[in-house]
């Protein structure tokens, strides 16, 4: 029961933890404009060779057209395939891809872990006797379970163990790496290795659907060492994962679209001019100190 | 020393990376000759008594003064961490915590970056100048020094001492980074090196009182004391206005009347007043232009900065660039005009569109916008009789980082280039993924001890590359003008420096100037070319 009671504490924490992030994100003052282009919510050719509504004449009194639908395929493109790293340095994005294609496919793996804990708990078993279930729908959650499941296993171990290595060996990489940064991969190799062990003895992934049926159903999980040990290293890493800056998953999005691609301008009698008034109303409760800034300081030396 | 690590930045060393012992990057034939460039010199030795010549022998801010006693070196040192604090405080740094936080807090140390950088690339790949060692350094530091320092920030990454010498590589270091933010394009995650190389400026500005001279004394300060960076005051302004009005009938056989402080007009147009200093054909072109199109605009002589629209508060102070900017807009208001445009400076362009577009409200919010579009309209609409064959040479276009990377303002200028040079060529790469010029951030204005070698040399050395590249097919052929287009002052300013340095006008007769010049220099109305390379006889 303590398992199990790891194992919603761990789901609870990284959806909490990260939802905190976000909120600690989000709920920063309002910037300055700080975009970068192209921006992809730009309309048409705009939003690819990097134009602006700033090319047309008389800009302010034009109709604002934001293409949400060129936003969204470029937010996709990087959160599929992470194309920037693609563009830029193609060797690097192989592992880095191979690492989160990993974690991609073992999130749709867990999705189709709880699909198949209902199906079996709705009287529909995926497998009988050694033989997958007849039933289109129990064959298809079987076999995309599976296929998910060691896509993801080998590409996750692939992906955290070569980058760590190339972390190691590569002389510019590896004079930036900070003593986390190589535990951060060792954690997930880790967790990958310890997958690995518990799924050669059980390639189905039959031991997932059982602790999903233990979680709906509230029911101790049965586990040896290699499962338990698989369990507790998974659970700390969903804990850890949000407390640190593998969460990019968070900061990807502030960064893109409340910084870079947040071009929205401040026009007279705007939603953006209220909440620029609401800013500027903000008295702050310090200041910096340099002379010119609190003329009371005395001034450097001069050369 | 080799493999420098962001750690070292504190050891005592006397130059911790020395740029001229390695290969800078190549240029392009001619420049692939021995002997085709000047040698770095040493910095002077004196030099390393007062200022930082311990990062790279250069010397980019001039009042960064190395302390001559303990208790001075510990004031800095206090001064600095107090500074660090209120960077990350929500108090004193509400317009960029949330971009700073975010490229603080997440980078993967991918290193795509490094690739980008203009600065990286042309110095041969020296350490220094790779955009995360500066970030790095301020982890680190802010890690150890402001987040405990125990054994757990050191599993993080707070592994630097602080001690003099690392707060002044820093400050220096913070002028190694033309802010062009191209870096910033390249990122997987979104973040951006320039930025924390911008709040390391300011941190030393808003805080220490550290800024170079002829940004902060020279300029912003200045230009809030006489109206301009320049320190062309009202009365010498409106001197110039009648040297410009004479100048032009000189030019063009035609007398005009430039519009100053015409009350409720349409336009109120805004030159960087360096112009008026050292390229006066660009206002002057800029009124030929005007005044044939029949537009209803006016100049501004108001004692608060109405006649320049530099604001370098932009590269290094939140407060100045705020001041300056709310200036700029009062002088706009009381003149009562419809619309501000910018003429060609890049950074005002960013500085009064973007930087300040957030501090105003109401009627205070007069609409600005960059003079491409109306330029490009006059042209389109067939205002002004052109003859492009009258640019019939070999013409490249330089893209002032903060006209396409910061507003993406890239197609207007094509488009009047195209129609009035029938021998245009792009750089390559160009457009919002262009390089700096090297004089971005105000470099083109730090003339300070060796720092424009520099820029010449490494800040530069890119775009010089893509100038050779571009002009290529005849750059030998000396009896073919060449000419960079380049509509922004301080870019103008750089591409002079390289020209003369490297002696490609003499060599190589390869010109610059700004994009409005080209304009006037097309119009058929005018016997003599505006452009002072060309003779009359290239006309007939």
């Amino acid at each position: 029961m303590l398992l199990l009671a790891f194992i919603y504490f761990s789901i609870l924490a990284f959806i909490g933890i990260s939802a905190y992030r976000f909120y600690l994100y989000s709920r920063m003052p309002m910037h300055g404009r700080w975009e970068l282009y192209p921006v992809p919510k730009e309309p048409g050719e705009k939003g690819h060779y990097g134009g602006s509504y700033y090319e047309d004449l008389e800009w302010w009194n034009k109709p604002r057209i934001v293409s949400h639908f060129g936003e969204m395929k470029e937010m996709l493109k990087e959160m599929l395939f992470i194309k920037i790293l693609f563009v830029h340095q193609q060797r690097l994005w192989w592992i880095s891809y191979s690492m989160h294609l990993g974690i991609y496919f073992l999130g749709l793996w867990a999705v189709l872990l709880l699909a198949g804990a209902v199906t079996e708990l709705s009287g529909l078993p995926l497998v009988t006797a050694g033989i997958v279930s007849a039933n289109p729908w129990a064959g298809l959650v079987y076999y995309a379970t599976f296929l998910s499941g060691s896509a993801g296993a080998l590409l996750l171990t692939f992906g955290s163990a070569g980058l760590f290595l190339r972390r190691l060996f590569n002389n510019t990489l590896s004079k930036y790496t900070t003593p986390q940064e190589y535990f951060n991969l060792l954690f997930l190799f880790a967790v990958a290795i310890s997958g690995l062990v518990v799924w050669s003895s059980d390639p189905a992934f039959q031991y997932g659907r059982d602790i999903l049926k233990g979680l709906i159903t509230v029911s101790p999980i049965q586990a040896g060492t290699a499962l338990t040990v698989h369990i507790l290293l998974l659970g700390a890493v969903m804990i850890y994962i949000p407390q640190t800056k593998m969460s990019h998953y968070v900061a990807k999005y502030f960064s893109f679209h409340k910084v870079l691609w947040e071009n929205e301008p401040n026009l007279r009698n705007s939603k953006m001019e209220e909440i620029v008034k609401k800013a500027m109303g903000y008295k702050p409760k310090a200041s910096w100190s340099a002379p010119h800034i609190n003329p009371g300081n005395p001034a450097p030396k001069k050369s | 020393m080799e493999n420098i690590r962001p750690q070292d930045m504190g050891i005592p060393s006397k130059q911790l990376a020395k740029p001229g012992e390695y290969q800078l990057m190549p240029l392009p034939a001619p420049y692939d000759k021995p002997d085709m460039e000047p040698d770095f010199n040493a910095p002077n030795q004196s030099w390393s008594e007062n200022y930082c010549t311990s990062l790279d022998g250069f010397i980019g801010n001039d009042m960064l003064l190395r302390p001559k006693t303990t208790e001075e070196e510990q004031e800095i040192i206090k001064k600095f961490l107090s500074g660090l604090d209120k960077l990350f405080s929500e108090e004193t740094n509400r317009n960029y915590l949330q971009p700073l936080m975010l490229t603080f807090e997440n980078c993967a140390k991918c290193n795509t970056c490094s690739e980008a950088c203009h600065t990286f690339k042309a110095s041969g790949g020296e350490e220094i100048y790779r955009p995360i060692f500066r970030s790095e350094v301020l982890r680190k530091l802010y890690k150890k020094h402001k987040q405990g320092g125990g054994l757990l920030n050191r599993f993080t990454g707070g592994d630097i001492d602080i001690n003099i010498e690392t707060i002044m590589r820093l400050g220096e270091l913070a002028y190694r980074c033309n802010l062009c933010r191209r870096c910033a394009q390249t990122c997987p995650l979104g973040l951006d090196n320039g930025l924390l190389a911008r709040e390391i400026r300011k941190l030393f500005s808003m805080e220490m009182g550290i800024a170079p001279k002829p940004l902060h004394e020279n300029g912003t300060v200045n230009q809030l004391k006489t109206g301009s960076s320049t320190g062309l005051n009202r009365v010498a302004f409106l001197d110039t206005i009648e040297f410009l009005e004479d100048d032009l009938y000189e030019r063009t056989g035609k007398k005009y009347k430039i519009p100053v402080d015409k009350e409720g007009a349409d336009i109120l147009l805004t030159h960087n007043a360096g112009e008026y200093m050292a390229w006066p054909e660009n206002p002057s072109a800029f009124v030929v232009i005007f005044e044939e199109a029949g537009l209803n605009w006016t100049l501004c002589s108001s004692d608060f900065i109405g006649y320049d629209n530099v604001n370098y508060g932009l590269f290094y102070d939140d407060a100045q660039a705020r001041k300056i900017g709310l200036a700029q807009m009062k002088a706009a208001k009381e003149l009562g005009v419809r619309r501000i445009i910018v003429g060609e400076c890049g950074h005002a362009h960013k500085a009064i569109a973007l930087a300040i577009d957030r501090t105003i409200t109401g009627a205070d919010n007069t609409p600005r916008e960059s003079f491409l579009p109306l330029l490009l309209e006059i042209i389109e609409k067939k205002a002004l009789k052109l003859d492009p064959m009258r640019n019939n040479f070999p013409v490249t276009l330089h893209d002032p980082c903060n006209m396409g990377r910061m507003m993406g303002i890239v197609k207007p200028q094509r488009d009047i280039i195209k129609a009035i040079c029938p021998q245009f060529r792009e750089m390559t790469p160009n457009g919002a993924k262009n390089y700096c010029c090297g004089g971005g951030s105000g470099f083109a204005i730090i003339k300070s001890h060796n720092f424009p070698e520099f820029r010449n040399k490494i800040a530069s050395r890119m775009k010089f590359k893509q100038i050779l590249d571009a002009f290529q097919d005849t750059l030998e052929n000396t009896d073919i003008p060449k000419y960079v287009a380049a509509p922004c002052s301080n870019c103008k300013g750089a591409i002079r420096d390289i020209l003369e340095y490297y002696g490609t006008t003499e060599r190589y007769n390869v010109h610059y100037g700004g994009l409005v010049e080209l304009v006037v220099n097309a119009m058929v109305q005018f016997e003599k070319p505006f452009l002072e390379f060309l003779d009359k006889d290239s006309f007939k």
